[in-house]
Parts: structure tokens; sequence; C-alpha cells
């Protein structure tokens, strides 16, 4: 009796478990979160909650769809300028639209990189969001593994046709069709300090010596700063040197190919050029130990940098935390080549995917989207829209600044969609972090890179 | 020494549950109690099955499909996957593995070796303030303890600005005022991982002080009195009697700490992100990297499973232990 009582009482877990994983789990999360009601929002005439921590329209409005946006580019951004605008934005969406309400789910950014791997395996089993904000680094393998829906009847061929060139060889596939709504970008230039770098360094000889003269002419500074610590900004913002020379990480199948012929050539220049500002002084070591690019900031303010590789971005951000007479001696440029005629530079940037296959959701999930990341969301945030026409007509994009980022757009690379992406980012993040302390070589790095990217290239097919 | 009167397990004293269950018992006559334990036993299993259901779908299920998927090939990036034990090959013929397998031992080992000896020397610090009267003493207390509710993301943080390695960092900010160049402490690899170490260490110190200090409170202060009339002296006061009094809570401390340790993962993560290479690259970490940065779920699942397995092995020590001290 005591034995089938307790065989009964330990079967009830087992049994669970079993239905469970039969079920095919693991995949099971959970999509959107309901509305908060007691959120703080703005309110309509009557007095109603119309932008909440997770819910913008009525409650009660008749129409719903789910959207995941990162908390960066919703109302509840860090930024209080950014917040206010989007929060308006939101609201205005909501007054002319009052039978709609998006339940929202907005992603942290400490979040960000693992939610967009969650966000896939959503989709993949049909729990994702209506529409999702989706990094563009990864939105290739949303396209690839068809899981968006064509967006094309909710833009002109005008609008898709000014897209970027490397915006479009991403978001419009083979048929034709826009498969994602890429609404920001932003790029990698090398600033610089003009009292103690006179002339902007074209070439990786030229900024070598630019930076060794500026630290004899001011020993408390550090010449040049990049990013060489364990994280995805390492590969990113460096494969600019790649890039520059005409390398190719992949083949159009996705292959990795930067370990053969010239591709081998060029990763080695790329290598050779980081080793060397460190071996001669021109980087300290302890660009291996940076991960993040507000310590590019830091380091201004602390007036202890000559140049560094950083986001367009920190322009704005430099201007707001110098001092306007500091801020004025810095100055911006492309990212110095093998020779002058090389350039190039790491686009990234977010996209907007539909997921849902409801055509009232869809059309009202593009209508809420293009009213306020079309550029509105561009002008609220000055992060840089990705056509010609919009930055044409946008006049936060008019500045002098933003017209030089624009035409350094014209050499924009984004980082190749393949699945192997992410496992030869990792492994360059760790080959440039030991190279740096003298643990590897550049043929070391290149090669052990290579082999593993191969071998995990070869396992998927 | 008297017993303390009252006590639930005294059956001389008034009041208590025996006392109070002796008539009824005698009344039911000597089959009763059989009786009893049989509808208890019974009526057990509805009121655990809540708590089996819960204990289920949150730690057995999670724990399965981890299990599941490590028998797998399954990548965030691809819809499909196949069953086999290739990620187990992988990872087990990966050098990396073992590299990182010899640095979370460098770090678990460091690290509960300098918790264990600092906390104990603060839990007796501050025992002793207590005892003179000393000012500050909770103030002291108060301050150990507000690094143990730091999250470990604030900590890796914290601890990046005090180690940085440029002239600004904290600590390099005096040296270089004392005239002392730079140090590389996370910059260069080996000062790097004790770094991490020392990071690691200034936030488990707390929990052994705590645990310690209870113990301390716990000592017979009789024992102490006997120790100094017999002539001993404090060197001898602390090994004679002061370390094997503490010997359970030393125990159950270094397999708590232990386990604490070895799934540290966020604290490194902001301190290094697990560099310089991989320096700094402990398991957990390791575990985090390969299923969020490579997207591979599968080797990522295995990589969990051998951490489950050694937290396991943490566990059962730690019942082990507690059970022994228990029949002590």
């Amino acid at each position: 009796m005591m034995v089938t009582s307790r065989i009964r009482l330990l079967a009830v877990p087992f049994l669970l478990v079993l239905v469970l994983a039969a079920c095919g789990g693991g995949d099971d999360l959970p999509a959107t979160a309901p509305g908060d009601e007691s959120a703080e929002g703005t309110s309509d005439a009557d007095g109603a909650s119309l932008v909440t921590l997770d819910r913008v329209g009525s409650e009660d409005a008749p129409n719903s769809f789910t959207f995941q946006v990162t908390q960066g580019h919703s109302p509840q951004a860090p930024t209080p300028t950014w917040a206010e605008g989007f929060q308006e934005r939101y609201q205005a969406w909501a007054e002319e639209n009052p039978d709609w309400r998006i339940d929202m789910e907005v992603i942290p950014a400490a979040e960000v990189t693992n939610n967009m791997a969650v966000l896939l395996e959503e989709a993949n089993v049909g729990r994702a969001p209506d529409c999702a904000e989706v990094d563009s680094f990864v939105i290739a393998q949303f396209i690839e593994q068809d899981l968006l829906q064509p967006l094309n009847e909710f833009f002109t061929q005008e609008e898709i046709d000014a897209l970027f060139p490397f915006v479009k060889d991403v978001v419009v596939d083979d048929n034709g069709d826009l498969r994602a709504f890429w609404w920001n970008t932003d790029l990698r230039v090398l600033y610089y300090r003009t009292d103690l770098i006179p002339e902007p360094p074209e070439t990786w000889d030229e900024h070598i010596d630019a930076a060794l003269a500026a630290e004899e002419q001011d020993p408390s500074v550090d010449g040049y700063l990049f990013n060489g610590g364990r994280w995805e900004a390492t590969t990113f913002d460096n494969l600019a040197h790649f890039w520059s020379q005409g390398g190719d990480l992949v083949d159009e199948e996705g292959r990795p190919i930067f370990g053969e012929g010239e591709n081998r050539e060029y990763m080695l220049n790329m290598l050779n050029f980081l080793q060397r500002t460190v071996d001669t002084g021109a980087a300290p070591q302890r660009v291996n130990t940076i991960i993040q690019y507000d310590e590019f900031n830091t380091a201004a303010q602390a007036g202890s940098v000559a140049s560094f590789l950083g986001g367009h971005w920190q322009y704005t951000q430099l201007e707001e935390i110098l001092p306007e007479e500091e801020f004025n001696r810095w100055d911006f440029t492309m990212i110095p080549g093998e020779t002058p005629e090389a350039d190039a530079t790491g686009t990234g940037g977010w996209t907007f995917g539909a997921l849902t296959d409801d055509p009232d959701k869809l059309a009202a999930c593009a209508d809420f989207v293009k009213s306020v990341y079309n550029g509105p969301a561009n002008e609220i945030t000055g992060e840089l829209p990705t056509s010609t026409e919009l930055y044409d007509s946008l006049e936060t994009f008019q500045s002098d600044a933003f017209q030089r980022f624009n035409e350094f757009l014209e050499f924009g690379r984004a980082r190749p969609g393949v699945p192997v992406y992410p496992l030869i980012s990792n492994e360059l993040q760790v080959g440039i972090g030991e190279m740096i302390t003298g643990q590897l070589t550049p043929e070391d790095v290149v090669d052990r890179a290579f082999s593993q990217a191969m071998s995990d290239y070869e396992a998927s097919q | 020494m008297d017993a303390p009167s009252g006590n639930a397990g005294d059956r001389s004293s008034p009041g208590t549950l025996d006392d109070t269950q002796q008539p009824t018992s005698r009344r039911e006559g000597p089959s009763s109690p059989a009786r009893a334990r049989s509808a208890h036993r019974g009526g057990a299993a509805p009121w655990l099955i809540p708590l089996l259901v819960l204990v289920t779908l949150f730690y057995l299920y999670p724990a399965v499909q981890v299990l599941r998927f490590s028998f797998t090939d399954a990548s965030l990036l691809r819809p499909t996957f196949t069953y086999g034990i290739d990620s187990y090959t992988r990872v087990l013929t990966d050098p990396t593995f073992f590299h990182v397998l010899w640095i979370t031992l460098v770090f678990v080992l460091a690290s509960i070796f300098f918790q264990l000896v600092l906390g104990l020397t603060i839990a007796l610090a501050v025992q002793r303030g207590a005892q003179n009267n000393l000012p500050g003493t909770g103030l002291f207390r108060t301050l150990v303890l507000s690094s143990w509710v730091m999250p470990g993301i604030v900590i890796g943080i914290v601890w990046q600005i005090v180690l940085n390695s440029a002239s600004y960092g904290m600590i390099n900010s005096i040296l270089g005022s004392m005239g002392i160049a730079s140090v590389g402490f996370l910059s260069r690899p080996t000062i790097a991982l004790w770094s991490v170490i020392l990071a690691n260490v200034w936030r488990g110190t707390a929990f052994s002080m705590i645990l310690l200090y209870a113990g301390l409170q716990s000592i017979d202060p009789v024992l102490y009195e006997a120790g100094e009339v017999d002539g001993a002296t404090g060197r001898q006061a602390f090994w004679r009697i002061t370390l094997p009094s503490l010997r359970p809570v030393l125990l159950i401390n270094l397999v708590l700490i232990s386990i604490q340790t070895f799934n540290t993962f966020d604290m490194v993560l902001a301190l290094t992100g697990g560099g310089p290479g991989r320096a700094t690259e402990v398991l957990a970490l390791r575990t985090y990297n390969v299923i969020f940065d490579s997207f591979s779920l599968g080797e990522g699942s295995v990589l969990a499973v051998i951490m489950l397995l050694l937290s396991l092995a943490f566990t059962l020590i730690y019942v082990r232990f507690l059970s022994a001290e228990e029949r002590l």
C-alpha cells in the first residue's frame, strides 16, 4: 500500500516531464505580456491611458497586435528626450487609430543579445510577437528561414529604391520583396584631436606615426584606442580594415573564405596592423580590456586619448559631455586603410519585421512602424536614416557632421547574415585579445578562427 | 550545566506536545498510533502534489530539456536539429574546454580559500569588537554586508572602474600620483584572473563572515573560560577551541561558497567579458557565450549538463556533511 502510494507520488512529476518533453518544449516561451493597467501613461480626452508601460491605445479597443521593441527605441528609453519623443509619437498614433491596441513587450538593453536568439526560436515555433524590432545583424536569419511577411504594399517602390545599397542587399530578397523595414543605421569613424593630430591620417602608417607624435607632444595621452576586448565590436569595428582591402568573410553560399587565398592576406594585414599599434606603443595593451564605447568618451573627458575608433553616435555624446572649447578640438574622418583609397566602415542598425500572417494586424503594424520609425524616430534619436530620401529631407541630418556621415555611408559594409558569422566573430575577438598579449601570432589567429569556422560550417551542412 | 527549562524535547516540562497527546493515546489503546500514522501517510500525497508539480515544472522539466538538447546539434539559427552525441564529442575534444575548466578550478579554489580566511578574520574582529563594545562595529558589519547584497553586474562595473588599466582607473590613478607606472590589472592574462578573483572574494567574503559570525556566537563561552583557567594563550584558544567548534559551519560554508563561486558568471561578464582572450572565461560564462554568442544550443547544453553534474556533486557533499553533523 505504502509502496504503491510512493510510486504514484513519484510518477506525477515524471509523467509531467514526459508529456511536456513530448510536446517538443524548450521552444515554449511566452509571447507577450498582458497590459499593465496600473502603469503610468498619457491620457486621452476621456482620461483613459493611451500609452502605458506595456500598452498603446485603449484597453478595450476591438483589435490588437503584439509588438516587441528595444527599450532605447520606446517611451521607456533611458534618454529623457528620446522617451518624450517616442511617447508623443505613440500617443499620436493611438489617437488616430482608436480601434487598435498594441500590447508591448519592451526589451531592456542588457537583454538584447539573448533576446534576438530567443525571438528567432519563438518565430520558428510560431510564438513570436506579431511585429518585432530585430537587430540588422540577425535579420538575414529571419529572412532566410522565411519567417517574415513581405512589406511591399506598405512602401512605395521609390521608398525601396532610395534605401542605401548595403541595406537593400540584406532586406530586399531575390524576388524584389521588402522583407523587413531597416529604419536606422550607424557607422564607425576615426575620432581625433586636432591639436595633437593636425591632419587626418589616411593610411595605417600615417595613423601610427600620428598617434606616436601625439604621445610625444603630450605624454599623458594614448595615441590610439580601439575596441579589443571580448565583445562583438572588437570584430565588427576592426573588420573595416579587412573590408577596405576588398576582403570577404564568407562566399555567396555562406561558406567561410577569410582563411584562404587573398582573403587570408587581407585578414593578416588587418591583424598585423592591430598588433603594430600595440607593439609600437601607438595603442596601449589595455585596448584588450575595452568592452564598451563609453570608455572612449571617458578617455576623451579625461583628456587621455588622441584618437579612437568609435561610433558616429559618439559625436553628439562628445558634444554633450565636453566643454565647448574641448569639443571643438575633436574632429572625425574615415577609418584609415592600408592605402588612402581603401575605405570601408561597418554599418549596423535596427529593423522591424512582421511575423504575423494576419493581414489586418500586418497592416496596422506596418502603419504604426511607418508613422513612428520612418523618419520621426530618426529625428528623435539622431540615429541615421537608411535612405537618401530621408537623409536629404529630415532637418536633423542637414548639419555638416551628419552630411559627412552620409558621405561615409557610401562605404558601409554590413556583417554577413550567415549562421557561421557569430562563431567567426567570437573566434576573432578571442584571437585579437590573445594576439595583443603576445600569446598568439596573427597567423595563429586567422588559422584557428578559420579552422573553427569551417568545422562549424561543415557540421551545419 | 543546567539544561534550559521548557524545551520541547524535555518530557518532564509542563505543557509540551507529548504531554497533551499521551492521555489521548492511552484512551485509544495500543493500535491507535499505527492507525494515525497510516492515515497521515495516505493523506500526505495530495498535499505534496502542488509542490511536486512546481518542482517538476520549474526545476525538473528545464533540466530534462537541457539534457535532451545536449544530445542534439541544435542551433538557435537553424529550425531543425538531429539527435546524436556530436555535441559531446565537439565539446570534450575542444582544447578550449579544458582551458576553461582549468581557469574555473583556479577561480573557485582561490576564491573559496580567501573568502573563508577573510570571512573568519572579519567575523573574529567583529565579534571581538562587539564584546568590547567598540564603537562602529555595527557599521563595519553593515559595510561588509553591503558588498554581498550588490548584484554581480554592478560589482563587475564597480571593479572595472577600480581596476581600469587607464590612468583614470582608481588604483592606477593612486599609483600614478606616487610616480608608479600603470598596472594592467585587466589587460594582462595572469593578473586579470587574479583581479577577477579579487572582485569575487570582495563579494563573497561577507557571506562567509555572516555564517562564521553566527558560528562564533554559538560557541559556549565556558569553553574559553576553562581554557583561560588552564593557561591557554589566545592562539591556542583559537586552534583548540574556536576552529574545532566552527568545524560544522566551516564545512557547510565551504560547500555553499564552492557552489556559488562555481556558478558565477554575471560579475565576470561585466568585468572582463572573459578576456583578455580566454584568460578569465569560467565555465558558467563559457556556457552563456556558447549559447548566446555562438547560438549553439547543443554544445551550450552539454556544458550546462557538465555544470549540473559538478554542482550536483557539490550538493551531495553538502548533504553528506549536513547529515554527518546532524548525527554528531
